[in-house]
Parts: structure tokens; sequence; C-alpha cells
């Protein structure tokens, strides 16, 4: 009988980008933490109480606390999340939402496919039937622009649940500081020839997630850049 | 006539200090030579209004006057962009900064 692989939690490095979320923030890292997940924190230059409830964890060696002075989005986040991450070592990183709409038990489930070796790289998929119209229009025209600027289809291209094995993490150079790093990820994702999966994760629908994330606007500024990229190319 | 002089006058100043940031090095050849032939396009039609007409024509543009307007918004445009492209490139100076900041200030806690 093949042995079953789990995840290690100590070899997973979870990468929370927080900017203003007081609210969720102190649930979310106590869930990772009691899951035995090592966690990075970046706090994107918030302006609410975030910064001061992170100090709780300054002596904590499995939460570790990376604070943007100033407010550069959530690309920008990632990015530091992921130089750290790889800097301290970790086997496999996983980015997570800090505003509580993702279950931390799908962890394991993005983690898998790493873990199996059947992919580099696993995007966490949305039931789109459960989102708000606005959120799903917005992720609808996200994952279009991802299909015709970096000519991949994936289900779910804004989802903030995501897997990547260590190499993966090193090879993957992103440049967008908004929004747009998701699509660019997967771009990256199929330019370094790395292997994607997808696996489906549940999400948890409150006020403060359906308020962030990618929307119609937020989709037709990052269309916006996208173009003036393609012409800074020219 | 006055238009002339005035035209002239801004043409060879703009030269001048191209010529000077050029040498000081802030301007790339290639900027420099745009700057140089913007400067001495502004001298001739200075000099010689009629110019503007006779190339209007052979680029099949009514008046010289049209010829310019639309010059001069390309090259608005194109300074916007250039300014744009900057502007990208400021930020993303700053978020490097930013990071840097960020990751050095966790290693000393630790």
């Amino acid at each position: 009988m093949a042995v079953k692989k789990r995840v290690n939690p100590k070899d997973v490095t979870v990468i929370v980008p927080a900017y203003n979320e007081e609210k969720t923030i102190l649930q979310v890292l106590g869930e990772l933490k009691k899951r035995g997940y090592t966690v990075v924190v970046v706090d994107d230059g918030s302006t609410d109480s975030t910064p001061h409830l992170l100090t709780r964890f300054k002596d904590d060696d499995r939460v570790h606390v990376y604070r943007h002075i100033i407010n550069r989005g959530l690309g920008a986040a990632l990015r530091t999340g992921i130089e750290a991450a790889l800097f301290m070592g970790s086997s496999y990183i996983v980015t997570f939402d800090a505003d509580g709409q993702h279950d931390p038990d799908d962890i394991e489930r993005v983690c898998k496919p790493l873990i199996d070796n059947k992919a580099d790289a696993v995007i966490g998929k949305r039931d789109f039937s459960k989102m708000p119209l606005s959120r799903n229009i917005g992720n609808f025209l996200m994952n279009i622009i991802t299909l015709i600027f970096y000519g991949v289809w994936v289900s779910d291209s804004q989802s903030g649940l995501r897997a990547f094995t260590r190499k993966a993490a090193s090879k993957i150079k992103t440049e967008d500081r908004g929004y747009g790093v998701s699509s660019e990820i997967i771009s990256e994702i199929k330019k370094r020839g790395l292997r994607l999966k997808e696996a489906p994760i549940k999400t948890i629908y409150t006020p403060e997630t359906i308020s962030k994330g990618t929307n119609f606007s937020v989709g037709i500024k990052i269309l916006i850049k996208l173009i003036i990229n393609i012409l800074k190319r020219l | 006539m006055l238009y002339q002089i005035i035209g002239t006058l801004t043409g060879l100043i703009g030269m001048i200090l191209s010529i000077k940031r050029f040498k000081e090095g802030k301007t790339s050849p290639t900027a420099f030579i745009f700057w140089l032939l913007a400067w001495g396009f502004l001298i001739v039609i200075s000099i010689s209004p009629n110019v503007t007409s006779y190339i209007a024509n052979i680029m099949g543009i009514g008046r010289g006057l049209d010829l310019i307007l639309i010059l001069a918004i390309i090259g608005a445009y194109y300074l916007l962009f250039r300014i744009y492209i900057m502007i990208e490139n400021l930020e993303m100076e700053i978020t490097k900064l930013v990071r840097e900041l960020a990751l050095r200030e966790s290693e000393e806690d630790e």
C-alpha cells in the first residue's frame, strides 16, 4: 500500500500580506499558528491598529513581522514576503489573505500537489457560484485579461491562496505592485516553465472580504496598466 | 517679424541649454539629438514659416499650422508618456527601498 505523504507544517511558510486588517489579522494569524505553520506577515504600511496588534508577535519565533513604512500594494508586499521566506530557507511557500476569506485547512490542499511532486505551483480555485456578482465580474474580467496578455487560462487568476515550491518561488520575479501581481505570477509560472495545478478551496464571505480584492474597477485599472506596460516595451 | 525673432531666439537658447545639459551628462545622446532637431525645426519655421506649408503639402495635411498643431500634440503625448515612465521607475525604486528597509529592520530585531 502506498504511503500517503502528509504536509509537514514545519516545512511550510505562510506569507500574509496585510493592509489595514485590524478586524481579522489576529484571528488569521492565530489559526495559522495553531496549525504549526511558520508565518511571515508583511504589514504594508497599515494606518489602522494593525501595526500595534502585530507587536504582540515581537518575541514569537513562529510569526515574523516585516513592515513596509509606506503602503506599496499587494504585489510589493507579496514579493517582500517571498524574499523573506526564501531567506528563511522554507521548502514550501504559501500566500494567504489577511482578511479572513481563506480557510486555513485549505493550505494542506494547495500544498499536496507540491509534496506529491505533481506541480511546482498551485493556485486555489474558489467556488464562483457563491461569489457576489461584482467580484465575480471582476474576477472573470481578470481571467480574460490573463488569457489575452499572458496566454494562460486559469479558473481563478485572482485567488490569494497559492503555494509554491522553494525552487518555483525563487524563479518567480514579479514587478507589479498592486493587484495585477496575481496575473503576473501566473505569467511567470508559464514563462519559467513551471508546472501549475489548481486546487479547489473554500471562501469565507464577510463584509471585509467583499470590500477588498478585484472588483470591476480594479480590473479596468489593471487592464490599462497592462496596455501601458506593453507600450513601454515598444 | 517679431515672432520670427522670438522663435529664433527661443530655438537658440534651447539649443545652448541642450548642449550644456549634454556636456554635463544630464541628457542621453538620443535625447540630445531629439532636442537639437526640435529646436532646429523651431528656428527654421520661425525664419521661413512657408516651410511648414511645404512639408504639410508633402504629408497631405492641408495647412502648415495644422502640421505644427499635430506635431505639438504628438510631442506633448510623447512627453507625457516619458514622464509616466519616469514616475513608474521612481515608484519601483521607492518600493525596492521600502522592501530593503523592511527586511533589514526585521533582521536587526532578530
